[in-house]
């Protein structure tokens, strides 16, 4: 059944069909499909009247719309519904298998990949450590094996739409264009190397390029503690830190992309980072354990041969004064970092991930007591502060969101809706483009290995 | 023997031998009498027996009773029906080796939903983390068996040659990183192969399986098996086709171990240490039943075994003198050490 056929009373600027064969739509359409796909999309409404309410578009736009967005694809009709006071309501849902998206992250010790639908869902994740120190060709080309083996295992027949990668470093977001691929700048000798082109080209699909804590703040708050939260903020308590900011529904990425630097915020004339870091305690237990000032890490250094953050984590759970004090003294400092960003932006929700989070309740509690004792009473009144239970899949998660923002928002769904995949809209062709231009001026070859 | 692979959620691996019960909380452990149930993919395999025995002992250790023990003859629908059962009977833990991914994730949700702990074996389903949904996952580093099976079968491979992999086609997290692992590990020293792969969707098509990856790939010349029960089905199906094809796998077995000792197809095995691991779920049980925090991602290193040593790696994992045939190969392979 055609788009015209079931239209009562036809809308003046109907999604059609030529009859050529090739779908077409008009342009005055689009506003309309895209906000019905975005009211399906994200469960606003599901049935034809609730669209019609939602929208406040009329019936027949609604029934012409609707049958548009099921023959692009992207709309499917699912179950009955209930009937109130009349024939039951058929529900319609997305298709959340139309398109795929592939996610990775990368860390100075390790990699991880994911292949999400279109929900951002991932269907599989794996983490592996991996060596930088031989240059960015061998991580690009095991990032491209992986994508293959898990499109393999989990993929559909549906074109992947988008990469998400998450990288250890601010990513440069530049004015005006808005699909770019920055240099990824963390790893030494990798500034040369078209990483980003190389990775997009492989797949087919652009890249959109976030910093690690930002894809960990968006993973947090569409999957993690944040569900329902429309304003938190995230702290990454690693061997870097870093924050990352949700402002009303919005990740927060600053004028150049490097919102969230406060590791380099200064606690009692010393950087967050040289307090709270976890090379920082690594170094300091490890003093500890040298000097037996600490007679659980001395015992674990003997067995081991290192010392981690994560032995002082569990020292502390088992009553060593030692581990005890340190983890408290660096949940102060973070605490003492925090109390401002918690007065200045009034979050409901604070999530501490990374390593040195993870080390249990003691610095949790440091961190409650400093944010609570230098807050506005207003400010700390609902303020729930948390540990990040999504390890290492926050950023993960967060970088497939960051795809399915972008392929959603609704300017840029407007570029791809009536072409039925966002592959097919300007912006991502241009960008492959680039790429190739790129990767064509670039000959590639061996790389000096940089050292990280 | 070291642990390279990362946990589900990219965590770092904590040794097995390193996660304790203090003597002051095994103490209040054997006070509160806890009672524990048991969901296991199978009870009839001989690493599920190792394991179950490990779990059982150490449990008994804290005076946590074992008050059932479910086999789920590998199918995820009875998996779900006695999670969602055990979820509202008098028990205050669940150790489970979850079958699958999706299909089973909900039903383990339902343990912490209805205030138990939950410990997982080898495996979190997609989107299950720790502390909010279970307590550890313990398992073997199968990335790390994946790494040995590769490294194992190497040496057999031709220069140039084909090497098939036969792979589980459950959406299983370990068998996966097996998998991924011998991928790795054959792309990084042996780029000259050509890895094939043939996914059987349950151990009674393994052996067909392989039968049709041969078909597919006459010139196949290695095989690595994700475990050994497919293993032996494979070396079924190599001697009906007539041939002779180095392999390697998951797990002595014992049927896979008398392969090995006869020498003729399986060259090599990346061994888990089931006992080992029943010790430290059992730990992490009771370390979560006492509200501590034991890490989310406890592993055990895998064990290569060839005929070098596959008397006592078999002593090793089985804590039993090692069969006739073994003992009989090892002293044909070094006659001196015969008494």
């Amino acid at each position: 059944m055609s788009p015209r056929e079931r239209t009562n009373g036809p809308p003046a600027d109907k999604a059609t069909d030529s009859g050529s064969g090739r779908f077409h739509i008009a342009a005055g359409a689009q506003n309309s499909l895209t906000m019905l796909l975005n009211l399906v999309r994200t469960g606003a409404a599901t049935t034809r009247y609730e669209l019609e309410r939602r929208s406040e578009l009329g019936r027949a736009v609604v029934t012409d719309r609707l049958a548009a967005l099921i023959r692009l694809g992207l709309v499917e009709e699912g179950e009955l519904g209930q009937a109130v006071g009349g024939r039951a309501p058929r529900h319609v849902r997305f298709r959340t298998h139309a398109g795929m998206i592939l996610a990775a992250m990368l860390d100075h010790s390790s990699l991880a990949v994911g292949v999400a639908d279109l929900s951002g869902r991932l269907l599989a994740e794996h983490h592996e450590a991996v060596e930088l120190a031989a240059g960015p060709e061998p991580v690009v080309e095991r990032l491209s094996t992986l994508f293959n083996w898990m499109l393999e295992e989990y993929g559909s027949s549906a074109d992947v739409w988008g990469i998400g990668l998450a990288a250890p470093a601010p990513i440069h977001k530049p004015s005006g264009q808005r699909l770019f691929a920055p240099v990824l700048s963390a790893f030494q000798n990798w500034d040369s190397f078209s990483f980003v082109e190389e990775l997009a080209l492989r797949a087919g699909a652009p890249v959109w390029v976030r910093s690690g804590v930002q894809t960990m703040t968006m993973g947090e708050f569409k999957s993690g503690s944040g569900i329902g939260v429309e304003d938190m903020i995230f702290v990454k308590l690693g061997r870097s830190i870093g924050g990352g900011v949700i402002s009303q529904g919005v990740l927060h990425r600053g004028a150049q992309g490097a919102a969230g630097m406060i590791g380099y915020t200064s606690v009692d004339g010393e950087s967050l980072e040289a307090r709270a870091g976890s090379e920082t305690i690594e170094r300091e237990a490890r003093q500890a354990a040298e000097s037996a000032r600490s007679s659980y890490l001395a015992g674990v250094l003997a067995r081991t041969g290192e010392v981690t953050v994560t032995d002082a984590g569990h020292g502390a759970q088992l009553g060593d004064g030692f581990c005890i004090e340190l983890l408290a003294r660096a949940g102060r400092a973070v605490g003492e970092a925090l109390a401002p960003l918690a007065n200045l932006l009034n979050p409901s929700l604070i999530v501490l991930g990374g390593s040195v989070a993870q080390t249990g309740d003691i610095l949790l509690a440091a961190v409650r007591e400093a944010v609570y004792r230098q807050s506005h009473p207003l400010v700390t009144r609902d303020l729930r502060i948390l540990r990040s239970q999504m390890g290492g899949s926050a950023g993960l998660v967060g970088a497939a969101q960051v795809v399915v923002e972008a392929l959603f928002e609704p300017k840029f769904l407007q570029g791809w809706i009536a072409l039925s995949s966002p592959r097919e809209h300007p912006e991502s062709r241009d960008f492959l483009a680039r790429a190739a231009d790129a990767m064509k001026r670039e000959p590639q070859g061996p790389k000096p290995p940089g050292p990280t | 023997m070291s642990i390279t692979g990362l946990g589900p959620h990219g965590e770092r691996a904590v040794p097995a031998n390193q996660v304790t019960v203090s003597e002051a909380d095994a103490e209040v452990a054997r006070h509160r009498r806890f009672s524990v149930a048991i969901v296991l993919h199978t009870t009839v395999s001989d690493w599920a027996k190792e394991e179950l025995a490990g779990m059982v002992m150490t449990l008994g250790r804290y005076a946590a009773a074992v008050v059932e023990v479910v086999d789920c003859g590998f199918d995820a629908d009875e998996q779900v029906a006695a999670l969602n059962r055990l979820a509202n009977e008098p028990v205050d833990a669940v150790v489970s080796i979850p079958i699958g991914s999706d299909s089973v994730a909900e039903a383990h949700r339902a343990i912490p939903a209805a205030g138990k702990k939950l410990i997982l074996l080898d495996n979190a389903p997609i989107g299950m983390l720790p502390g909010a949904d279970y307590v550890s996952v313990v398992s073997a580093d199968n990335f790390g068996l994946g790494q040995i099976g590769a490294q194992l079968l190497s040496p057999h491979a031709p220069k140039g040659g084909t090497v098939g992999i036969l792979a589980y086609g459950v959406d299983f997290f370990a068998t996966h990183e097996r998998e991924i692992a011998f991928r790795k590990w054959m792309g990084a020293h042996r780029p000259d192969l050509t890895l094939v792969r043939g996914k059987f969707p349950d151990v009674s098509r393994a052996e067909v399986t392989t039968a049709g990856l041969f078909e597919r790939h006459p010139e196949i010349a290695g095989l690595f098996a994700v475990w050994d029960v497919p293993a032996i089905a494979a070396a079924a199906a190599i001697r009906s086709a007539g041939r002779t094809i180095p392999m390697t796998t998951v797990d002595l077995g014992n049927e896979v171990a008398a392969e090995l000792a006869n020498g003729e197809l399986i060259k090599g095995i990346a061994a888990q240490l089931p006992f080992d691991q029943g010790i430290a779920a059992g730990v992490a049980t009771i370390l979560g039943l006492l509200g501590r925090e034991p890490p989310p991602w406890i592993a055990l290193p895998g064990l290569a075994v060839t005929t070098d040593n596959m008397v006592e790696a078999y002593q090793v994992i089985w804590r039993a003198p090692a069969p006739a045939d073994l003992i009989k190969a090892r002293r044909i392979r070094i006659p001196n050490a015969t008494p």
